[in-house]
């Protein structure tokens, strides 16, 4: 799901970078002429980082309401990855990692998986590591009355039964249908581990095995977090970090051209911004490619969209190079309405036709010629309005007539999400491709955002899930893809890359969808 | 009337206004679209969750039934509990209205002085060059937004002359001390907006009362100016401006949602800012009453010290206005 | 002020009257009226002037500080900031001058009508008014505006609920002076019923003081909607919008100090144009504005 971070920002997102330099190109002043080239970096910068140093991050304010427990809803994002870890970890194209399991078989025909996990770890209060942690903390997950997000993709193949332990560093799940892609389940970030005995204890919150052990905590204020020395993947480079929660998006980057903080989290800077930003002697501009998943749902249920056909000529009408320049600038990547992002290895390389001529007939075969109605916005992300005008325009050509109409941001995701017809929306990139398919996409899924039901597709990903064989299970889930860009209800008319604001001091910060390196990232020597 | 009855009158009308504040912004509240369990919940809201969360916060329930435990529970000093974090309303609306009194006391003390006293300034030099330099900083600063002063001074002194903060970094957990180099910006933007007002309030009452027979007996008597401004304007000309000086002081106790909101300032503006989205009832209600106690307050003490100034004056013609955010 | 052999004024006697006289030998008024009127036909005539649709973005022209065809420069959107700011004077226009007028009419009224029924009437009303206006301005407007979804009535809404309790209470203190006169007397003598006497009587004696209200109140409302649009309660991006547009390019100050500063200068200019009407105003009819709260 994407964070729902910033309530009342509008400035969330980008408008996009043209031009690239390198770091050396930057102005050092602190105004940059209105006229000078765009500079905004492609990279983070890398290299010798010194060791020791706290980093400050700026993220946005969550509620009072934010908790440490991984498994909620109300999560403290940022501070997950510092103080936990997973069974395992996804890499840059979607490929299940080792984290705290070390390897993982399943039996042939993918209902019984074994997990053998590390024998070296420790909790922060000194407690051991065992099967029976990582148990606790899914079933935890898996309870009602968590109301986890990830209870509904983990729910479909176990429950709190289906875990054993039959040594304490073996942990074996008995599904209840087949499931190839199951490890990678084990990835979202709701499922780190923390010990069976601290969960539901409001005092042991915080404590888990990850690189940093907890030093403070307000929920919607400040916290910090200081190294564990003798973790199990090296001590990290820093000593600790500062969290600050601050609301207001242009309050983070001032503090961070004042030099307050050394990284604002969750946040996408604005084109002008950026540029700002990457102009300062202070800070410079990071990027996180293909970072946000712009959608645009039509809902399958309502009278306007209920025709394939409609929805085909949706799709066909309008060319997402135009949408990317228009509404990003260029920052970022045409979807052709395949959800799936292309750094990922199961990513379908088969851009659809662009056609309008197309699209009217199959609009006037669906008796829809001419079809007008409304595309809803807000302001939740900056992104969505020009994304919404660029589409409205973009469709135009084919004979749809769209009125932009603007709700409030504080309610979109209330009221009319999942409501109306159309409308604009996003996601963080991230999800492995099994979950991104199954949970935005499956029948009935209560995230599946157009209310969109196809038996072929769910059928396709359920032989996807039982196929033990990767090359032939990868075709499936293209297989799979193709149905979404064809028949699907929800289009993805791009993906943007995320400008990240960060410290001219700060080396080797890297960030992938909910993968985030505490280990490596530092300050320059 | 004797003075016991009208004082008493005053109060009990004051607590009504008060009350009946309350109830206005409870209904209102309810009217707003997305109940604090979806709002909480966001887009990871399944209709079980919500249920389950409504149930737990007792939204089930009618309003009126609801508004009347809270109005017995506030008569007794417990505004109930925060929806949102679950902890008792009191202490944090208590710490966020003590740090917005951290960047207000400086800003009334410095603001509303040197104000009046320009503004008798103006008002003596009337037409002076001194007048003019006073009145157009005045109309000019009441012409630009905070918002605007705020980013300008930010720029100037937070990132291009790093001397003081740009925001304050701490939340509501901030000591008073650790917030002290954060209160310096919000306060002289606070002070700017706050004393033009007062300004020109001071000075066209400074005119008028210059004007008046008993100034003008008295600089015939030979008295010097400085003596004629002191003991007989000053006094006089203040009553007018009491009112101005109220509600700017209301204002800025009330606490200032776009000063609080630039600087990420952990005060009472930011809270209600904060509460109106999250529709957590309790803290608005609570920061409804505290607003509203803070104007009636303001409000009484300028009458009093009206009264204190000029013991005539039993019925003053009451005008009172307000102004922005 | 025109006045009948009696002493009391006729509605449409007063209104041309007041307006007529007071521009007569009062520079404050006219370089006030002046301003305003510069804005109102800025904003009117915006469409053709311009020559670039506010809200049309162009991924090839961002950020170009002035040229020929951008006199002000383009924003990151590629938007054309000139254009931008005199269509946000419609906007900010439109909203201020409905708001304005709505609640000082409706200020105007019931407070006439509450003064001249000094009864329990005018006891209630006037509490529910004390209560309305001791709830803090933003969040009234916070809540208004959440309530039912910013857009331009609703913001006049808001601003009418915030405003119209205060406008009530100035009338009303103005209209309580007019009842005490004998013509006001005579007519109840007559037996005139209470609208014609609010209408006829009391209305056109109070109109002085409407009037410099009027002026008053749109100084503040200007800002209070560019503050709204500020904090994200207001108007919706891509409208043109001062308070938007301020908070879209502050940050960038640096990089586009136009997107910021032209805004600015234009919101200044109406409220400083506003306010000297309604300093001119008040001179002029013999208002007594510090009184008034004027300067709050």
């Amino acid at each position: 799901m994407p964070r729902i971070a910033e309530p009342l920002s509008r400035r969330t997102v980008l408008a996009g970078a043209l031009g690239a330099a390198g770091l050396g190109l930057l102005s050092l002043s602190g105004c940059a002429p209105a006229r000078q080239e765009p500079t905004i970096p492609q990279a983070a910068a890398t290299g010798a980082a010194r060791p020791g140093g706290m980093l400050r991050v700026a993220r946005p304010a969550a509620s009072a309401a934010e908790t440490l427990d991984p498994a909620s809803s109300l999560s403290a994002y940022e501070y997950l990855g510092a103080l936990y870890n997973r069974l395992v970890k996804l890499d840059e194209r979607g490929g299940t990692v080792p984290d705290l399991a070390t390897e993982w078989s399943s039996n042939a025909d993918v209902t019984q998986w074994t997990f053998r996990l590390r024998g070296d770890v420790r909790f922060h209060d000194g407690g051991d590591f065992t099967a029976r942690d990582a148990i606790a903390s899914i079933a935890h997950i898996l309870d009602p009355a968590t109301a986890s997000p990830q209870a509904g993709v983990l729910g479909e193949v176990i429950d709190a039964a289906a875990m054993t332990a039959p040594d304490p560093h073996t942990l074996r799940f008995r599904l209840s249908k087949p499931n190839a892609e199951f490890p990678s389940l084990l990835a979202a970030y709701q499922c780190y581990i923390v010990p069976a005995d601290a969960i539901g204890d409001p005092r042991r919150a915080g404590i888990g095995t990850g690189p940093f052990r907890l030093s403070s905590f307000h929920p919607a204020g400040t916290g910090s977090v200081e190294a564990v020395d003798d973790h199990f993947a090296g001590r990290p480079i820093l000593d600790g970090i500062d969290f600050f929660s601050v609301q207001d998006a242009s309050a983070r980057v001032n503090a961070l051209l004042a030099g307050q903080i050394d990284l604002i989290s969750q946040t996408n800077l604005d084109f002008a911004t950026a540029r700002v930003v990457s102009a300062s002697p202070r800070a410079t501009v990071a990027r996180s490619e293909n970072a946000q998943w712009y959608t645009i749902p039509m809902l399958a249920t309502s009278p306007e969209f209920s025709d394939v056909r409609v929805r085909r000529a949706m799709k066909l009408a309008y060319d997402p190079r135009r949408v990317v320049e228009t509404a990003l600038n260029g920052t970022g990547s045409a979807g052709w309405d395949n959800p799936v992002p292309p750094n990922m290895a199961a990513f379908l390389d088969e851009p659809r036709e662009h056609d309008p001529d197309k699209a009217r007939s199959l609009l006037r075969q669906a008796g829809a010629e001419g079809l007008s109605t409304k595309i809803y916005t807000s302001s939740y992300d900056a992104v969505f309005t020009p994304l919404a005008v660029a589409y409205r325009d973009a469709v135009a050509d084919a004979g749809v007539r769209l009125t932009v109409q603007n709700a409030s941001s504080d309610s979109y995701y209330t009221q009319v999400w999942m409501q109306e017809p159309l409308m604009v929306s996003y996601w963080f990139t991230g999800r492995p491709i099994d979950q991104l398919l199954g949970q935005i996409f499956r029948s009935g899924s209560s995230y599946n955002e157009s209310a969109w039901s196809s038996p072929a597709f769910d059928a396709v990903l359920d032989d996807a899930r039982a196929e033990t064989n990767d090359a032939r299970r990868r075709m499936l889930y293209q297989d799979a893809q193709r149905l979404i860009v064809e028949d699907g209800a929800d289009m993805t008319p791009m993906f943007g890359d995320r400008l990240v604001g960060i410290s001219r001091d700060v080396v080797n910060y890297a960030e992938y969808g909910f993968e985030f390196d505490y280990l490596s990232i530092g300050f320059r020597k | 009337m004797s003075a016991v009855v009208a004082v008493g009158r005053r109060v009990l009308i004051a607590l009504l206004t008060i009350v009946l504040a309350s109830l206005f912004v409870f209904l209102a509240v309810q009217a707003l679209p997305g109940d604090v369990a979806r709002q909480l919940l966001g887009q990871d809201a399944t209709p079980e969750a919500v249920a389950a969360l409504r149930e737990t916060l007792g939204l089930d329930r009618d309003v009126w039934s609801r508004y009347a435990d809270w109005l017995l529970g506030a008569v007794r000093g417990d505004f109930g509990v925060s929806l949102v974090s679950g902890a008792p309303v009191g202490p944090d609306l208590l710490t966020a209205f003590g740090n917005s009194l951290l960047i207000a006391v400086p800003a009334v003390l410095v603001g509303i002085t040197v104000a009046l006293l320009l503004g008798v300034v103006a008002g003596v030099r009337r037409g002076r060059t001194a007048d003019t330099a006073i009145s157009m900083t005045a109309l000019v600063l009441m012409s630009v937004p905070e918002f605007m002063m705020a980013t300008v001074l930010v720029l100037l002194f937070a990132i291009v002359f790093p001397v003081l903060p740009a925001v304050v970094l701490r939340g509501p957990e901030a000591t008073p001390v650790e917030l002290l180099p954060s209160v310096v910006l919000p306060a002289v933007v606070l002070t700017l907006a706050m004393a033009a007002y007062v300004v020109r309030s001071m000075r066209s009452s400074t005119i008028d009362v210059m004007s008046r027979e008993f100034v003008v007996t008295a600089e015939l008597k030979g008295l010097t100016p400085l003596q004629v401004v002191r003991r007989h304007a000053l006094p006089s000309a203040l009553l007018p401006v009491l009112d101005v000086v109220a509600l700017n002081v209301a204002w800025l106790l009330g606490g200032v949602v776009v000063v609080e909101n630039v600087f990420n300032y952990p005060g009472m503006g930011k809270l209600m800012i904060e509460s109106v989205h999250n529709r957590d009832l309790p803290m608005i209600e609570a920061i409804a009453v505290v607003s509203a106690a803070v104007y009636v307050l303001c409000n009484l003490a300028a009458d009093m010290t009206a009264l204190a100034l000029d013991p005539r004056l039993r019925t003053r013609r009451r005008t009172r206005s307000r102004r922005s955010a | 002020m025109t006045t009948t052999p009696d002493g009391r004024s006729s509605l449409r006697g007063a209104l041309g009257g007041a307006l007529g006289g007071a521009l007569r030998g009062s520079p404050t008024l006219v370089v006030g009226l002046a301003l305003v009127t510069l804005h109102v036909l800025l904003a009117l005539t915006a469409p053709w002037t311009t020559g670039h649709d506010p809200v049309v973005t162009d991924s090839g022209d961002v950020l170009s500080g002035p040229t020929a065809a951008h006199w002000l420069g383009t924003d990151q959107y590629g938007r054309d900031i000139l254009s931008r700011v005199l269509h946000g004077g419609r906007y900010a226009l439109a909203v201020t001058g409905l708001a304005t007028t709505v609640a000082v009419a409706a200020g105007t009224v019931i407070g006439c009508f509450t003064a001249y029924a000094d009864n329990w009437l005018d006891e209630v009303v006037m509490r529910v008014m004390d209560a309305l206006l001791s709830i803090p301005t933003v969040l009234a407007l916070l809540v208004v505006v959440t309530v039912l979804d910013p857009d331009l009535w609703v913001v006049v809404l808001a601003i009418t609920v915030v405003y119209t309790p205060a406008v009530t209470r100035v009338v009303r203190g103005a209209a309580r002076a007019v009842i005490t006169q004998d013509y006001v007397t005579a007519a109840r003598a007559r037996g005139e019923r209470a609208p014609s006497i609010v209408f006829r009587e009391i209305l056109p004696n109070v109109l002085d003081v409407v009037l410099v209200e009027l002026a008053m109140r749109a100084s503040w409302v200007v800002l209070l909607v560019a503050t709204l649009s500020f904090l994200g309660f207001g108007a919706n991006p891509p409208t043109p919008d001062w308070g938007l547009m301020v908070e879209e390019n502050r940050t960038a100050l640096t990089v586009v100090p136009l997107g910021t500063i032209a805004p600015v200068v234009a919101l200044a200019t109406l409220v400083v144009g506003l306010n000297l009407s309604a300093d001119g105003l008040s001179k002029r009819l013999g208002v007594d504005r510090a009184q008034q709260g004027a300067a709050a």
